[in-house]
């Protein structure tokens, strides 16, 4: 198994958060972690790497209500950064609203990386499946 | 010689007879004429006696040359009348009259000829005749027939017309005992019976219109004249005139019933109905636009424009309409228009303007119908309010739900998360963990149900009951409560409310309001300054509205504005922020029939305007 250099959880819930990180943990081989508590702190955190060593995430796990930016402001923001790479995005979400699934399409259609949509919660039996890099 | 001298005293003789007369012999030369005969027929240049009638007249008619030929075979002549041209003369008649000439044995030895000129009375009798032709044409053509009645002789005549309109064959011969049956029983056959009356008692003229019955048994309308006439102050006779006007009255009788009839149709339609002329003035209104108008009479319209009715600019938009329609013949259709009438009233209208035309295609103004759809109109708003309600109400619920669905599912998928590390879980260490973040899991599901539970209270109770109160007294209350916090945070609130404002509130929630924003005044204060709040109060379309304005950090409304009011929205990084105090807030100035809307500058402040409904 291939491992993977660096993954970002952006979510505001702690339980959410800590949930990720454990079963990460015990299925998945990695070399960073990172959490970020809103859109905003996680966007920085990107752009920061992407400046400073030229890297971005492989995985990223992304909530989409949050406080000062949520999920979809963030993804407006990251498709529109100078990165190559494909990246995985897994937005994980409690949300079962329609039209969040057609905001997703909509980010799908519009970017070059893998975007899946995860309703919470989230088994440890899919986890491994959804932390690939992307193809 | 003693022929000579025999014939020269009758020459002498007849030369001074008192007429014209002249003595031809059997050849019808001349052979004695009178002073007279020669100067009628202008002979007196030439020689006359022993010259040829026929010469001498260079023109005799066929008729006077069998008379001459009658009378020389012994017969006495018939009379003929002469007519001959003298150059430069009009033409003169004579007339002749001739008798065969006896000698003493009554042998026929000539033809005596006597003449009178009769040119004036030729002329007289043609001009009657012309004139009586010219009658005849006129009331022929005129339907007017003439009448005589002789009271001497009690004859009564009539005159081909008179005949012809009472259908009477031409040899009829009216009699004055039965001419009045041809009138009409009742008011026709009374009246001209007094009439007759009169005119032959009193000496009154009449003229008047009434009907009789014709002998073939029509009925007509007619005009009879009637004058006395006297000789010597004595009663005579009378005459008049017979005047056929049953076309005219029918015509004016139908004209009459047709306008009738358009009028009852224009005043009855539930329509408003008008004509106005090239200058927008009204030359037709019916009852609807007079009632409109809130007038009796339509004497009161009539020349008047929209400008003596309508407010300026209403009736400065009818005659652009009106000038449109005239000028490029185009007729206006079901324009909705709205007229406001000097005294305010509103009246919404389907209106079409026509334009109205002359025999000879030329626009001499136009007609315009208005139907009144204020009731409509008002219906239509009551709908479109109700829909409005419906869709936000509706609204309201979609979002509830969601709130509802989403808050819920993100407890319980972390408690189905946690339960799955845990059965799992071998650490006894880590198990204790796990238990602790569900008991925290716990609680926060539960505040979220208390959260939610509120909502559904402000939303449903209606029990509630708005009071009228003092805003001021309210305020200083919600100051009071917060005195502390104000105190910590070196806050000031500067109130311009007067002491009077009053509002239509429910208590507790304008309560709940007030502390709730002074709260998120202070605690999103800029770094920089001291928190001061500013209240004012103004009023606008039924609405008391509240500002309170801070001059804190500010919120930049573009990017979060259609989330300023959600649930679990926040926006700063504050750990405090639970995103509920604004969500509950709206739902509670909603349920009051209100609204608030916000104004805001990043890095310079925000400003809440609450809408207090005046009504229940």
């Amino acid at each position: 198994m291939k491992i993977i250099n660096s993954i970002f959880i952006i979510d505001d819930d702690p339980i959410t958060v800590f949930g990720i990180r454990k079963m990460l943990s015990t299925s998945v081989e990695f070399k960073t972690i990172s959490t970020y508590g809103n859109g905003k702190l996680a966007i920085d955190g990107i752009k920061k790497v992407l400046n400073d060593i030229n890297s971005v995430p492989e995985v990223i796990f992304l909530d989409i209500n949050m406080p000062i930016m949520d999920g979809w402001q963030f993804l407006e923001e990251f498709i529109e950064l100078p990165i190559e790479e494909k990246v995985r995005i897994n937005i994980v979400t409690s949300s079962i609203d329609p039209a969040d699934y057609e905001n997703f399409e909509h980010y799908s259609d519009k970017s070059h990386h893998q975007i899946t949509f995860n309703t919470k919660p989230i088994k440890s039996s899919e986890i491994a499946a959804i932390t690939k890099p992307a193809e | 010689m003693l022929k000579r001298s025999q014939i020269d005293p009758n020459n002498y003789l007849i030369k001074q007879l008192p007429n014209a007369t002249a003595f031809l012999n059997k050849k019808l030369e001349v052979v004695y004429a009178s002073d007279l005969w020669i100067k009628d027929f202008e002979f007196t240049n030439g020689k006359v006696i022993g010259e040829k009638i026929s010469g001498l007249l260079k023109h005799i008619s066929k008729d006077l040359q069998k008379d001459f030929k009658d009378c020389l075979k012994g017969n006495i002549g018939s009379g003929i009348k002469e007519c001959y041209n003298e150059k430069d003369n009009p033409k003169k008649w004579t007339e002749w009259t001739n008798i065969p000439w006896y000698d003493e044995k009554e042998n026929i030895i000539g033809v005596i000829v006597q003449t009178e000129v009769i040119t004036e009375k030729i002329n007289n009798d043609s001009n009657v005749e012309r004139l009586q032709l010219l009658l005849q044409e006129k009331s022929s053509n005129a339907n007017i027939g003439s009448w005589q009645y002789d009271a001497e002789l009690n004859s009564l005549w009539w005159c081909e017309m008179t005949k012809q309109i009472h259908e009477v064959d031409t040899n009829f011969i009216p009699k004055i005992e039965t001419c009045f049956d041809f009138y009409k029983d009742g008011h026709s056959k009374n009246t001209i019976s007094m009439a007759f009356f009169e005119a032959s008692e009193k000496g009154l003229p009449w003229k008047e219109k009434l009907q009789i019955v014709t002998e073939k048994g029509n009925e007509k309308w007619i005009v009879t004249t009637g004058k006395p006439i006297y000789k010597d102050d004595k009663f005579i006779g009378l005459v008049g005139t017979f005047r056929d006007i049953n076309k005219q009255v029918l015509t004016t009788k139908k004209t009459k019933e047709n306008e009738l009839l358009l009028r009852t149709l224009v005043d009855s339609l539930p329509l408003n109905v008008f004509v106005k002329d090239l200058d927008s003035r009204k030359i037709l209104v019916n009852k609807s636009e007079l009632n409109f108008l809130g007038l009796k009479n339509e004497s009161e319209v009539l020349g008047k424009t929209d400008f003596d009715f309508l407010n300026k600019k209403n009736a400065l938009i009818g005659r652009e309409e009106d000038i449109l329609v005239m000028e490029n013949d185009i007729p206006m259709l079901k324009k909705e228009t709205t007229n406001i009438k000097k005294d305010g009233t509103i009246t919404s209208f389907l209106t079409s303007k026509i334009p109205l035309k002359a025999a000879n295609g030329k626009i001499t103004g136009l007609v315009g119908i208005s139907l009144d759809i204020s009731d409509l109109k008002k219906k239509e708003e009551e709908l479109k309010d109700l829909i409005s309600v419906t869709s936000f109400q509706n609204k309201k619920l979609a979002n509830f739900a969601h709130i509802v669905s989403h808050n819920l599912r993100s407890h319980t998928a972390n408690f189905s998360m946690l339960l799955e590390f845990l059965v799992s879980e071998k650490d006894e260490v880590e198990k204790r963990n796990l238990v602790n973040m569900l008991v925290k899991a716990s609680d926060h599901l539960l505040e979220t149900l208390n959260n939610l539970n509120e909502v559904v209270v402000i939303n449903t109770n209606v029990n509630l009951k708005k009071k009228s109160i003092f805003l001021n007294k309210e305020i200083k209350s919600a100051e009071k409560n917060l005195r502390v916090l104000l105190k910590n945070k070196n806050a000031k609130i500067i109130n311009t409310i007067e002491d009077n404002v009053k509002i239509n509130v429910i208590p507790a929630y304008l309560d709940s309001i007030l502390v709730n924003l002074f709260t998120n005044a202070i605690m999103y204060k800029s770094p920089d300054r001291d928190p001061i709040i500013t209240l004012s109060s103004s009023r606008e379309n039924g609405y008391t509205i509240l500002s309170i304005n801070d001059n804190g950090l500010g919120i930049d409304l573009k990017k979060y504005g259609d989330k300023l009011f959600g649930m679990y929205k926040t926006f700063h990084d504050n750990a405090d922020a639970k995103g509920i105090g604004l969500f509950l807030t709206k739902n509670q100035i909603e349920a009051m029939g209100g609204k608030i809307t916000t104004t805001s500058e990043v890095g310079k402040g925000t400003t809440f305007n609450l809408y207090f409904n005046e009504n229940n």
